[in-house]
């Protein structure tokens, strides 16, 4: 299709890793933080076309992966009421709760549904007046427009049985957390570029100056990654660290004000745990005071429920990017994507499942020791 | 989830106060709320979709010229690795000569 074939030629491709291997007089660390950006580099095995002049590490850039568990509890209690209907993304049905998930709720009559958009939750709610909708909104900036959106429709046309579990999250915190551990590698950021459609890139503009790091705002499809390497490895080499643009068929600086506008007037930030990671202050967005009755924690009374998080697997240790989800012990024998320990192996844009799925684990397990 | 997929606006409608379309993805046609870009785009624009709503939309002269000016570094990369590696056996068979 238009805008994805072209931005898909290998021949082109293969010039840009040319430059990048040229570019590079020493291997340069950088971080994506977006599940689309992460599948592209595993399925196209771009690192390893790169032969050493750029390190990927997979930021937290998966918003199924990094839904803290205590979320995932309270969507399943709701799941199983018998007076609601819950309904969610697709990827968070076989997320792993404290004891079980969203789809085997479902399979012991809990109702529920599978929507594309936020509006299918609200259209569900009109048809079924004498049930309560409730929609999982998660997901980062991306997401929080439709979010807001769906809430704001709920109230501008007096629909009283519709609520959100709000789990949502904004990347530049978790950027500066990443930053600031005193563990840090990364060098150079690939923004995540939908984020940026919706938010602009004048957020990163003081991490970039604070880290002095480049953060380079950056599309989905092959060419575009290889060219946000490009231009952070150029950066890099030349001791600059700027936000540029590499996305500019779809991000502007301000990028969408009528969006931007809406999720504020909806949701405000809160501190926000996040799963493997823990807590980043002001990472969350929550809905406003006004908003409170569509919010289905304070509807249904969840708001004190509290669940610590169990190691059970080294999904953080992935998240952060400290470990590849080959190096982890259960990657491929006890955890995969049809028996999924955490949740990077269950969502589509989770980097345990990118690796799984792409087979960039065969023959590479054996070489590189757990650090 | 978070995918943003780029479609095609085939028409453009409000229901209940609410700018919505129709919009083609290479073949599969579904429903959008273009609410946040309705003041930017007509029938035949692209826009990046993300959970049936339009979050930007897609300068296509850009497109372009981010393309061209992509594939016009990738031939010129590859004449300059043709030049090296022609200097590089060149200097190999001076060296060789001498």
């Amino acid at each position: 299709m238009k805008y994805l074939s072209e931005y898909r030629d290998g021949e082109v491709a293969r010039g840009l890793i040319q430059r990048i291997r040229r570019a590079a007089t020493r291997p340069w660390v950088l971080m994506e933080v977006c599940g689309g950006q992460t599948h592209t580099i595993v399925r196209q095995g771009l690192t390893e076309l790169l032969g050493g002049a750029v390190e990927m590490i997979h930021g937290p850039g998966c918003p199924v992966c990094v839904t803290p568990l205590e979320q995932i509890d309270k969507a399943l209690r709701l799941a199983a009421d018998s007076n609601v209907i819950f309904t969610s993304f697709g990827d968070m049905l076989r997320v792993p709760g404290s004891e079980c998930d969203l789809l085997q709720v479902r399979a012991r009559g809990g109702q529920v549904r599978v929507v594309y958009s936020p509006l299918d939750a609200l259209d569900l709610a009109v048809k079924h007046p004498d049930k309560q909708v409730v929609f999982f909104a998660v997901g980062f900036e991306t997401t929080a427009p439709a979010n807001a959106m769906a809430v704001w429709r709920a109230r501008q046309l007096g629909i009283r049985n519709f609520s959100m579990l709000v789990s949502h999250v904004t990347v530049p915190p978790a950027m500066e957390a990443i930053l600031s551990a005193p563990d840090n590698r990364v060098q150079g950021f690939l923004a995540a570029g939908h984020v940026c459609t919706v938010m602009g890139w004048t957020e990163y503009e003081p991490i970039a100056e604070r880290y002095r790091v480049p953060i380079i705002v950056t599309g989905f499809e092959p060419l575009d990654i290889l060219e946000g390497m490009l231009l952070a490895v150029r950066q890099l080499e030349e001791g600059r660290h700027e936000v540029e643009n590499q996305y500019l068929r779809a991000v502007r600086r301000q990028g969408t004000p009528a969006a931007r506008e809406l999720v504020s007037r909806v949701f405000r930030l809160v501190d926000r745990k996040w799963r493997g990671i823990g807590e980043i202050p002001g990472s969350g967005l929550a809905l406003r005071e006004e908003f409170a009755d569509f919010d289905a924690e304070y509807r249904f009374g969840l708001e004190a429920m509290q669940v610590s998080e169990p190691v059970e697997c080294r999904a953080g240790d992935v998240l952060k990017g400290r470990l590849k989800p080959v190096q982890c012990p259960a990657f491929g024998k006890v955890c995969t994507p049809e028996h999924p320990l955490g949740a990077p192996m269950v969502s589509s844009e989770g980097a345990c499942a990118a690796y799984y799925n792409y087979g960039r684990f065969r023959g590479e397990s054996a070489e590189m020791a757990a650090p | 989830m978070c995918l943003g997929i780029p479609g095609r606006i085939l028409e453009i409608h409000d229901d209940r106060g609410l700018a919505m379309g129709r919009v083609d993805f290479g073949g599969v046609r579904r429903e959008v709320c273009l609410a946040y870009v309705a003041d930017q785009v007509r029938p035949g624009d692209y826009v990046v979709v993300h959970v049936g709503f339009a979050i930007s939309r897609v300068d296509e002269a850009e497109a372009q010229r981010t393309f061209e000016a992509l594939k016009e570094m990738s031939q010129l990369e590859e004449l300059e690795w043709m030049r090296e590696v022609a200097e590089r056996s060149l200097a190999a068979q001076e060296d060789r000569a001498s």
